[in-house]
């Protein structure tokens, strides 16, 4: 069975400065799979490779084993979802309509959704616990409701692989897990292979299976517990941090150089 | 709950009723006018001589006139709405990107070269615009995409605003230089007039306009996409690149006919879709023909305005639609603006 992404020996560079340099690793089916590292390293530059919105310099993208230009536009949307960091878009179009446009690449010229495609948005907005405010404008969304709604569009997309940017960026506690929740019960419920950038490294540990450490120029990838250490994490982000344990899983706390656990304070 | 989005047979019926309203909006108005017509007497046909003058009027002078404006208004409208589109901005009007300077341009131009121009000066006016704008448009584009390189609306639009300062430049230059009955022709022009064409001219412009309105229909879930931005779009499955240039030609392509046609009117572009996407809402399948039959209907009643008012002078259609339309522009802008802040 062909894996759902494939990078091999991929670099990337903006002009003269590198930030991805010989990257390779496969996600397999049904996995969920973080990417953590500092600003600047090259981690949503990852997540624009895979949905094909920048080309690599050098090496090649396989997409459910085919190479990622064999692909048109159209068809990669098919295969890949995308979720974005938040953003309000420039008309009201409603909720619906929001996750409605997901079906845009199963559509022809002059069309409109088909009686299926209406089925798959219902069951994407059931699915979000959005459909209560399906008909309001979502520029009127809190950020949290507004982060669902853009997740419930990826799963109307019907893609196999889905990619999120730091989706539980401006949440408060309660929107964060729930993002992880719903992330966490669509990967049960429909198997799809879950990539996910994100800053919080303590909710990953918790939900996600493999991790990968993106570092200047350098990364390890692995299952979760085994690339989150301390001495990895002082290491990549270069802070003193506090390893705690809980009974599945463990957190780790930056401390610096004025905080009060400081050993230095 | 079911999700509500848009069926093909619901923007069917929508549009057929609109049709209808612009069906009738188009017979009153061609009965409208400073000389009062029999409508019994026109429909005995044509008695030759003009011997039936209800006849020449109806059919002669004022059908050909109220179906001209309708054209020109569809044009606009739907050129309006694209533009919103992909530049992704609201308050977006056809002549946005330099469009009216180059027409107008090339329209001055066609007026003070008319003695040397002859037998052609008759239409000059309309081919001179009709390049002009298009000229233009493809100047806005190549600088915009190329020069900068980068594809960004900024880059379109701070193209638009040099080029559009250049020519106007060219045409106060142009204006300084010409005699005072071109002067005046100039200026009725550059306001935007709707004038009796042959028929010949008017059933070419209808195809054209026509040819570009389907193009654009037939891109619309992509503009609704297009909206979210360059990288949404992508994500979604639109190619953007290339539906940016179609959308971005046949906007500057029907815009240019209207232009060529009718000189510049301005705000059709701005209000019909503004007026259209509050009702309706946004999504462009169903936006693009409503505000196609709007615009026609709008611009048929603003003309039908501006032969009457001061009947039997005749006030350049574009006044009536500023006179209107800025006042209802400031609404809207307001309207917006408070919208906006109300997300933050």
């Amino acid at each position: 069975m062909s894996l759902p992404v494939e990078i091999e020996n991929v670099s990337f560079a903006y002009g003269p400065q590198t930030i991805l340099q010989n990257m390779s690793f496969a996600v397999e089916t049904g996995q969920f799979l973080a990417v953590a590292g500092p600003n600047g390293a090259g981690k949503s530059t990852l997540l624009n490779l895979i949905c094909g919105l920048l080309q690599p310099q050098h090496g090649r993208i396989r997409i459910d084993g085919s190479d990622i230009h064999s692909y048109s536009v159209k068809a990669l949307a098919r295969k890949v979802a995308v979720v974005r960091q938040e953003f309000v878009p420039a008309f009201d179009f409603t909720v619906a309509e929001v996750v409605a446009m997901a079906r845009t690449p199963y559509m022809s010229a002059f069309g409109f959704e088909s009686q299926d495609d209406r089925e798959i948005i219902a069951r994407a907005l059931d699915m979000t616990e959005t459909s209560r405010f399906a008909s309001r404008p979502i520029r009127q969304l809190s950020g949290g409701e507004r982060q669902r709604v853009f997740i419930a569009r990826a799963l109307a997309q019907q893609s196999p692989v889905l990619l999120l940017d730091e989706p539980t960026s401006f949440l408060d506690f309660k929107h964060q897990v729930g993002i992880y929740d719903l992330l966490k019960d669509t990967q049960r419920q429909t198997g799809k292979t879950i990539i996910a950038v994100t800053h919080d490294i303590n909710l990953a540990i918790q939900y996600c299976d493999r991790a990968l450490l993106i570092s200047d120029k350098n990364y390890h990838l692995g299952d979760i517990n085994e690339v989150f250490v301390r001495e990895r994490i002082e290491e990549v982000f270069g802070v003193i941090a506090f390893e705690g344990a809980i009974e599945k899983g463990k957190f780790f706390m930056p401390l610096g150089k004025f905080a009060k656990d400081h050993k230095n304070s | 709950m079911k999700a509500k989005t848009l069926t093909a047979r619901n923007v069917a019926a929508k549009t057929a009723a609109a049709l209808l309203l612009l069906i009738v909006i188009l017979f009153f108005c061609t009965l409208t006018g400073s000389h009062p017509v029999s409508l019994k007497n026109a429909l005995s046909g044509d008695e030759g001589q003009g011997h039936n003058i209800d006849y020449e009027i109806i059919f002669g002078s004022r059908l050909p006139r109220v179906l001209l404006a309708a054209i020109v208004g569809a044009a606009l409208a739907c050129a309006g709405v694209t533009l919103q589109a992909i530049l992704r901005n609201p308050l977006a009007d056809p002549y946005i990107l330099g469009i009216s300077s180059g027409a107008g341009l090339g329209g001055a131009l066609a007026i003070m070269l008319a003695s040397v121009l002859g037998s052609w000066a008759g239409v000059s006016v309309g081919i001179f615009a009709f390049a002009g704008a298009l000229g233009t448009v493809w100047l806005v584009w190549f600088i915009g995409h190329f020069a900068t390189g980068r594809s960004s609306a900024t880059s379109l639009l701070l193209a638009g605003v040099v080029v559009n300062a250049f020519f106007s430049a060219l045409i106060m230059f142009l204006t300084q230089i010409a005699k005072s009955y071109q002067l005046r022709e100039i200026w009725l022009w550059l306001m935007g007039s709707i004038t009796e064409k042959n028929l010949a001219v008017i059933g070419a412009s209808a195809i054209a306009v026509l040819l570009g309105l389907v193009g654009l229909f037939s891109i619309a879930q992509r503009l609704n996409v297009l909206t979210l931005g360059r990288a949404e779009a992508q994500g979604l499955g639109v190619a953007t690149a290339r539906t940016n240039l179609i959308a971005f030609a046949l906007a500057a392509f029907v815009t240019s006919v209207a232009v060529s046609l009718s000189g510049l009117i301005g705000f059709v572009g701005l209000i019909v879709p503004h007026g259209v996407r509050l009702i309706f809402g946004p999504d462009h399948r169903q936006l693009l023909p409503l505000s196609a039959l709007c615009g026609a209907a709008l611009l048929v009643i603003a003309d039908t305005l501006a032969r009457t008012v001061i009947a039997p002078a005749q006030l350049p259609v574009g006044i009536i639609t500023a006179i209107a339309g800025g006042p209802f522009f400031l609404i809207l802008l307001a309207r917006y603006n408070r919208k906006v802040s109300w997300t933050k």
